[in-house]
């Protein structure tokens, strides 16, 4: 589904992502660990099409086709979906008329017919119950105002109108509660299909104990340095990053 | 300075005029200061210096036959070139719409409250160019205690002729104690040529009446649009004003409330989106001159294109106005970086126990936003358009009648949307 393949990223002079490989196949949950300024938002921006980034070197295939060709809402069309680790408001624009935007530009995208009021409706009734999402949440201004919680639940609940065959999960554990946090996990794991992947990025191992990927990834220094199953996200919870850091700083 | 032509042009018609009659002198002060320039600290932004150049046809006879259509107008009458025209009467007794002279008749004691109005003149040479030549005033008389409950409609329409013209109109609007009435306004235009429209309104509102007048601008390009709406309030009187500026070539509000009594209330509510080779410049008084009043504007602007705004709010609070509350904010979105925007508030306080406030802002579409609803599948021009939607919504969702509400979003919606600069 997704091959990325040497990708290098840089934001002004400064090289950022060095030489990232990555192959994700439908059905799959793969995590991406590592310390702080590692790169793991930034590969989860260059993804979804930040225009900040210069890509220098390297390629991704999604689906077949060439992913950085494509404007950031070509991705999303095509199916990718990045939940932010900081959520930004949208003054003035509520939850549901942004996503019957979305949902309606997606659709032109792929040539179908826009959904109507009533389609809206329904749908989002039921997506709502994925993340015990409450009405009034989606009637206020997006974002704005919201809790760190809310606004985590928000995006899981927008992948839930959108459903995407990629989502990409930036710290999305980040100031939850316990509670707030199994809601999430839970939506996550509802959405989950064979036909669909998801890659979680965090930098604790809490998450994974409702999200349980199949693969775990460590990035270090704009790298992934090492690459197991979960076993190396408990190994990483009890040792930390620096022997990691050690290793491959010699 | 005036062109010898056009000097020659004025001249004559001062000629015909008695030089000690109320038109003569504001002949001979026009002909004195000519149109504003830049060199006007009140013109900075918007020099008129060009007409000083051009000679026009002073006197167009008005010729538009626009259809008229609104089942939720009560009355509705058109000024067109300045002619009047009933077009739609009223059988309410409670109102009339008569000429300046006629009134005077009708309603004597009118004299006194007229030949008493303070207006700020200052740098305003079109008031008097429109005093000298304009046709007599359109008189609008809401008498006491009657409240029209339908609004009243108002075509303001300027035709052009083949010539560059000029149109000088005038309107009085006078409603007597407890009196009640919604005002809409569509300015508009014909023809392609180029149009000077100066049109002076003065309002006056007796103690308790309420007063709320729409102006929905949208000329053709080629017009330069000068209004001059001078509202008198007495004492316990509330007027809200929503002036929307969608098209002309140039649009100049002056925009005046003279607050002369306690408990007043005045609303002024602003939206402007000039576009490709558009200036639109909103000059506002709010000039407390009595205690216990309140005052709040709210002004917004969305900047296309090459577009110029300008935005100059005045406060005065009198040293008699204690316990004013005085409130402005003007925040503009320069949706294209082409797009220029000058703000200046001005606040003169001499009372001591009142409460300003004010805050202008200008800025560009967030960036983070944009990037995160393109995230969302998005496009640019479409996210661009929703959040200036939701910008410009604020103002918008004020007015209350919901015909011209959505049909000022549908004008507005098309107008950002036809803007080239969303998409690049
Ligand atoms: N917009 C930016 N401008 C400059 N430096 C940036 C920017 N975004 C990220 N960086 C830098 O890139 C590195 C990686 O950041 P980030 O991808 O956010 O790391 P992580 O998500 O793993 O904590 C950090 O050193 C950070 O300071
Ligand atoms: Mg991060």
């Amino acid at each position: 589904m997704l091959s990325i393949k040497n990708l290098h990223a840089s934001i002004g002079e400064k090289e950022i992502l060095r030489g990232i490989d990555l192959e994700v196949k439908a059905g799959e949950v793969h995590a991406i660990m590592g310390p702080n300024g590692s790169g793991k938002s930034t590969l989860a921006s260059v993804l979804a099409g930040r225009e900040d980034y210069e890509v220098t070197e390297g390629t991704v295939q999604f689906l077949g086709k060439d992913l950085l060709d494509l404007a950031p809402e070509a991705r999303a069309a095509e199916g990718i979906f990045l939940a932010f680790q900081y959520p930004v408001e949208i003054p003035g624009v509520s939850t549901t008329n942004f996503l019957k935007s979305a949902v309606n530009e997606i659709r032109k995208y792929r040539g179908e017919d826009p959904m109507d009021a009533v389609q809206f409706l329904k749908m989002f009734k039921e997506k709502m119950a994925y993340v015990n999402i409450d009405q009034s949440l989606l009637s206020r201004a997006l974002n704005e105002g919201f809790s760190g919680g809310e606004k985590k639940r928000n995006e899981i609940f927008q992948m839930a109108v959108l459903d995407p065959k990629l989502a990409i999960l930036d710290e999305t554990d980040s100031g939850l509660d316990i509670d707030a946090l199994r809601i999430v996990a839970e939506g996550v794991n509802k959405l989950k299909s064979p036909n669909n992947a998801t890659i979680v990025v965090t930098h604790y191992q809490r998450l994974l104990d409702y999200i349980v990927p199949d693969y775990v990834h460590v990035l270090y220094k704009g790298r992934i340095v090492k690459s197991g199953t979960k076993e190396l996200a408990l190994e990483l919870e009890e040792r930390g990053y620096d022997w990691i850091k050690s290793e491959v700083d010699q | 300075m005036l062109s010898a032509e056009l000097n020659t042009t004025l001249q004559g018609i001062a000629q015909k005029l008695d030089p000690e009659s109320e038109k003569g002198k504001a002949l001979s002060h026009f002909l004195d200061k000519g149109f504003p320039t830049s060199k006007w600290e009140e013109w900075k932004y918007t020099s008129l210096k060009d007409f000083n150049g051009i000679d026009r046809n002073w006197f167009p006879k008005g010729n538009s036959n626009l259809p008229v259509s609104a089942d939720w107008a009560e009355l509705i009458i058109r000024s067109s070139d300045a002619y009047l025209s009933i077009e739609k009467p009223s059988s309410n007794e409670g109102m009339e719409v008569l000429s300046f002279d006629e009134f005077i008749q009708k309603c004597p004691e009118f004299q006194e409250i007229w030949s008493d109005k303070k207006p700020i003149l200052d740098q305003n040479s079109l008031y008097d160019l429109n005093v000298a030549l304009a046709p007599q005033h359109t008189v609008l008389w809401i008498k006491k205690d009657v409240e029209i409950s339908k609004a009243i409609l108002h075509q303001y329409q300027v035709n052009s002729t083949e010539k560059s013209s000029s149109v000088q109109s005038r309107l009085l609007i006078y409603l007597e104690e407890g009196a009640k009435v919604s005002l809409m306004e569509q300015q508009t235009s014909t023809g392609s040529a180029d149009i000077l429209s100066n049109f002076v309104q003065e309002i006056f509102v007796s103690k308790g009446a309420q007063f709320t007048y729409l102006k929905d601008q949208d000329f053709q390009q080629g017009v330069s649009h000068i209004d001059h709406t001078f509202i008198y309030q007495a004492e316990g009187s509330q007027v809200d004003t929503f002036t929307f500026s969608l098209n002309a070539s140039l649009i100049r509000n002056n925009l005046h409330f003279y607050i002369e009594g306690s408990q007043v209330v005045s609303n002024l509510n602003g939206l402007y989106v000039p576009g490709e080779n558009q200036l639109m410049d909103s000059h506002t008084v709010v000039d407390h001159r009595m205690p216990h009043a309140e005052s709040n504007e709210l002004y917004k602007g969305v900047l296309l294109g090459n577009a110029t705004g300008v935005f100059n709010g005045k406060i005065f609070v009198r040293q008699d106005a204690q316990k004013t509350n005085a409130f402005q904010s003007c925040r503009n979105v320069l949706a294209s970086t082409r797009a220029t925007m000058n703000t200046k508030p001005q606040l003169e306080i001499w009372a001591d126990d009142v409460k300003c406030s004010h805050g202008t802002t200008t800025g560009q579409l967030n960036e983070e936003a944009l990037f995160y609803m393109r995230s969302r599948g998005i496009s640019l021009p479409a996210a661009r358009t929703l959040l200036l939607l939701a910008f410009v919504q604020e103002v918008i969702n004020k007015v209350e009648h919901p015909v011209l509400r959505e049909s000022l979003t549908e004008k507005i919606i098309a107008k950002i949307q036809q803007s080239v600069d969303l998409s690049n």
